[in-house]
């Protein structure tokens, strides 16, 4: 099989992940530490759990890292399907690098000034993306 | 395509299948021995029932729900080098290096749960797929 352009939309978004994934542990562990948590001791629990110790903004960035492990799972099972069935190209492709941009700016409001109002926004649009997809995809296989 | 790449990531398929029945063989008798009658109201999920039994039976389910999360990143992953053609030598090694991990991931989770070690096994791993991800970059990017 040739290489799909569409591979390049997901890449782009995995390596986002990662790198809010840093973005999270840069604030995150200098933050536990002036929370004075014992980590060398620490047993059980989970992330979560640093919502009740550590200040809003620092979560914020756990929050989109675990946003991005939500619905981009249906975006990267979609872009597969595309794939593996010829729709990878033309409206298809710009409508996946359309999501990846809509969940970069998502990540960025989420992560910085975090006003609900904007993430929604761009939320909303973004899922639009996911259905469009998903649209062209049944057609594809159903059709 | 590059198909020996999909082993990996079926054996992590597998492996979170195991953990589901793990978490449920811890479940289930802790809700016995609690008393708590799982069919006596609707609408409950896994995080009010953790709350309510020992830690370490809700260690099962705190790995289940971690194996949902970044192992998504890596089955995407894998799919695009095994389309790309990348799906061999370094990045299979790095894809089992990843399965390896996880897998000792969740038994610590599962069982002592130190912190510590815990943290490092996932910054190993997901070393692994950074890795795996800047190759694939580079594969379909060139």
């Amino acid at each position: 099989m040739e290489t799909s352009p569409m591979l390049q939309p997901m890449v782009a978004l995995i390596l986002w992940t990662m790198l809010i994934w840093l973005w999270m542990y840069i604030t995150r562990i200098p933050a536990m530490n002036k929370a004075k948590i014992d980590t060398a001791n620490l047993v059980g629990g989970t992330g979560g759990n640093l919502d009740d110790l550590l200040p809003p903004e620092v979560q914020w960035k756990a929050h989109n890292y675990n946003h991005l492990l939500t619905e981009p799972t249906l975006f990267y099972a979609i872009c597969v399907v595309l794939i593996l069935s010829g729709q990878d190209y033309g409206l298809n492709l710009t409508i996946a690098w359309v999501y990846v941009g809509l969940r970069v700016l998502h990540s960025l409001v989420q992560v910085t000034i975090n006003r609900v109002i904007i993430r929604f926004s761009l939320f909303a649009l973004s899922s639009l993306c996911i259905i469009a997809l998903a649209i062209h995809a049944a057609l594809a296989v159903f059709g | 395509m590059d198909i020996a790449i999909l082993a990996p990531a079926s054996v992590l398929v597998l492996w979170s299948l195991i953990m589901l029945f793990w978490m449920a063989g811890a479940r289930l008798p802790a809700a016995k021995k609690l008393g708590i009658d799982i069919a006596a109201k609707p609408g409950g999920r896994g995080p009010d029932f953790d709350a309510q039994v020992p830690e370490n039976v809700a260690w099962k389910s705190h790995n289940y729900t971690h194996l949902m999360e970044q192992p998504t990143l890596f089955y995407a992953t894998v799919m695009i080098l095994a389309i790309a053609g990348g799906g061999h030598g370094l990045n299979l090694y790095l894809a089992w290096g990843y399965v390896i991990l996880r897998i000792l991931h969740s038994v610590w989770q599962a069982t002592i749960n130190l912190v510590n070690f815990r943290f490092l096994l996932f910054l190993a791993s997901t070393i692994c797929l950074l890795i795996m991800a800047i190759n694939a970059l580079w594969i379909t990017l060139f």
